[in-house]
């Protein structure tokens, strides 16, 4: 101990300054909010209790997940659990009300659910032929819980065969016509393009042109059955600057969506709950 | 010794980025800044796609999203709604995604109610609503439109809907358009539904910018026009409004609006992405690094 008084250090200031921003902002605008007329401007709409609590969880639970930018808190991680536990909510009875309802029950017990769930569940012409038909997926269903028990566990890879054969099959032609042959044939272009009039188009031509080279230097970069040196080689490292600038594009997309997600929460932030720049 | 300044930017606080990203958003949307936009060949193609549709036909919208993306597809969603109505093209609504049909909704009762007074449930539009099955519904709908949809959305029975009372199967439709922001959506429309009748109907979709490296190879054989993400709603739109102008411009302008942020936040991207690297190479030439 050498007796100094301890002074905060950079680092411990910094921080400090960040909070106190946080906490000022924060209180900012939740005091701009308390003021902010959320009814509509004209006057012409009523005041409603439940879109104003609305508003107001959606714009803390919106501050809560943005809070994470300045640091790992309690107020993101319950903001955090909450969407996780509404989504999987969401997703279950989600999946209960428009799978299992109407293509399953609908099917086994169609008045028991027209009773109880469904009063618009329309009278089918074949009700035999449907609770036949329904009991397959049931069958099929009961098989794959059976994973939830380790000595019958095996047999839950009958419906998932079942499953992936299915798939494979209602893709496979759908795949081959329209993401290869279709592909191919719109690869397949002339390199020389020319207009309705006839005349020499120079831009459509360039296209083309990069088409081509773009096409056949990224399947020479695939192709691994020869090493990649001398002209192969030059080929396939055109071939990467072709996919990384396709990459760049797809990141460059990307960016764009994200902005929008955030200018869209500003907006509800600005215009929905703290009522400026409507 | 001390650094260069520029060199000093390789320990900046990340939160100085992360509240310059967030100004340049806010500020954008505070001063309502908008830029002027140059439609560009995908949104005119399918702006003339729509066109194309001869009057009094009947076309399908599948509204494959959710609010999580409709920041980038609901303007698009709006335009393309209001393009369908201004042209008195018979709409038909429907979603792959179960909450698209609520988008869909809430698209007809601020654009068809709104701008388009006399279209009547039943014989102008119709909403089908959601269906499970993801692609299984589009190959179904492909041969046999009333087994997968025996009622619209409410429960009326299709066959007492003049409008798709006698529709067979996606051949009654002239024009499908899917604004999808993924699985299943505009690539399955394409895969099962084009793929099914290529000459059947033409397609056009509106994607999200994550999405649309999937659906560029489509362009423009297989679909013939594309709106790419917000960008491209914003061009649609424009094209939409310059044609067909509406007495509320912020409806079908929510595109042009968001394009304010877009701007001024790449603008930033780009100045951080030039300063890193000068960073970058300032911090190597004094630390004497290759």
């Amino acid at each position: 101990m050498n007796g100094t008084t301890e002074t905060p250090r950079p680092k411990q200031r910094l921080t400090l300054l960040w909070i106190s921003l946080a906490a000022l902002g924060a209180s900012l605008l939740v005091l701009r909010a308390a003021v902010a007329a959320q009814a509509d401007p004209t006057g012409e709409a009523t005041r409603s209790l439940w879109t104003t609590v609305g508003v107001w969880t959606a714009a803390l639970l919106t501050l809560g997940i943005l809070s994470f930018l300045f640091r790992d808190n309690p107020f993101y991680k319950i903001c955090e659990s909450i969407l996780i536990g509404v989504s999987a909510a969401y997703w279950m009875v989600n999946a209960f009300w428009t799978s299992l309802v109407p293509n399953l029950f609908a099917k086994l017990a169609p008045t028991l659910v027209r009773d109880t769930m469904l009063p618009s569940l329309p009278e089918s012409p074949t009700p035999i032929a449907d609770f036949v038909l329904a009991c397959v997926p049931l069958l099929l269903g009961i098989m794959l819980l059976c994973r939830l028990v380790p000595s019958v566990g095996w047999i839950s890879s009958w419906p998932i065969a079942m499953v992936i054969g299915v798939t494979a099959g209602l893709k496979l032609v759908s795949s081959i016509e329209s993401d290869f042959m279709a592909q191919v044939g719109a690869t397949v272009q002339p390199a020389l393009a020319f207009d309705a009039s006839g005349s020499f188009a120079f831009w459509a031509t360039v296209g083309a042109l990069v088409g081509i080279i773009g096409v056949l230097s990224v399947l020479t970069y695939f192709f691994f059955s020869v090493e990649h040196k001398g002209a192969v080689g030059k080929t396939a490292r055109l071939g990467i600057w072709f996919l990384m600038i396709t990459f760049g594009g797809a990141f460059g997309l990307t960016v764009m969506g994200r902005i929008t997600l955030l200018a869209q929460r500003f907006e509800f932030l600005f215009r929905d709950w703290l009522g400026i720049g409507g | 010794m001390s650094d260069s300044p520029l060199a000093r930017l390789n320990n900046l606080d990340r939160r100085w980025i992360f509240l310059a990203m967030g100004l340049s958003i806010a500020i954008p949307i505070l001063l309502k800044l908008r830029f002027p936009e140059y439609p560009g060949p995908m949104a005119r193609a399918t702006f003339n796609a729509v066109e194309a549709v001869p009057e009094g036909s009947t076309v399908l919208l599948s509204f494959d999203y959710d609010p999580a993306s409709a920041a980038e597809l609901q303007p698009m969603a709006s335009a393309l709604v209001h393009h369908c109505a201004a042209r008195k093209l018979k709409i038909v609504f429907m979603a792959l995604w179960p909450l698209g049909k609520k988008q869909a909704d809430g698209t007809i009762d601020r654009v068809l109610k709104e701008f388009h007074p006399g279209y009547q449930y039943g014989t102008d539009y119709v909403q089908l609503g959601f269906q499970s099955g993801n692609e299984g519904v589009i190959k179904l709908m492909a041969t046999n439109v009333p087994e997968q949809y025996k009622t619209d959305s409410s429960g009326t029975a299709l066959t007492s809907l003049p409008l798709v009372a006698g529709v067979k199967d996606l051949s009654a439709f002239k024009l499908v358009a899917s604004i999808s922001a993924g699985y299943p959506g505009a690539k399955e429309w394409v895969q099962y539904g084009n793929g099914a009748m290529p000459e059947a109907f033409s397609i056009v979709g509106g994607s999200t910018g994550v999405q649309v490296s999937q659906l560029l190879p489509y362009y423009p054989k297989q679909m013939e026009g594309m709106l790419v993400a917000v960008k491209g709603a914003a061009e649609y739109e424009m094209l939409v409004e310059q044609k067909y102008p509406v007495a509320k411009p912020e409806v079908i302008g929510q595109g042009r609006v968001r394009m304010g942020p877009q701007l001024v936040a790449h603008l930033l991207m780009i100045a951080l992405i030039v300063l890193g690297n000068l960073a970058m190479i300032a911090g190597r030439s004094r630390g004497g690094a290759r």
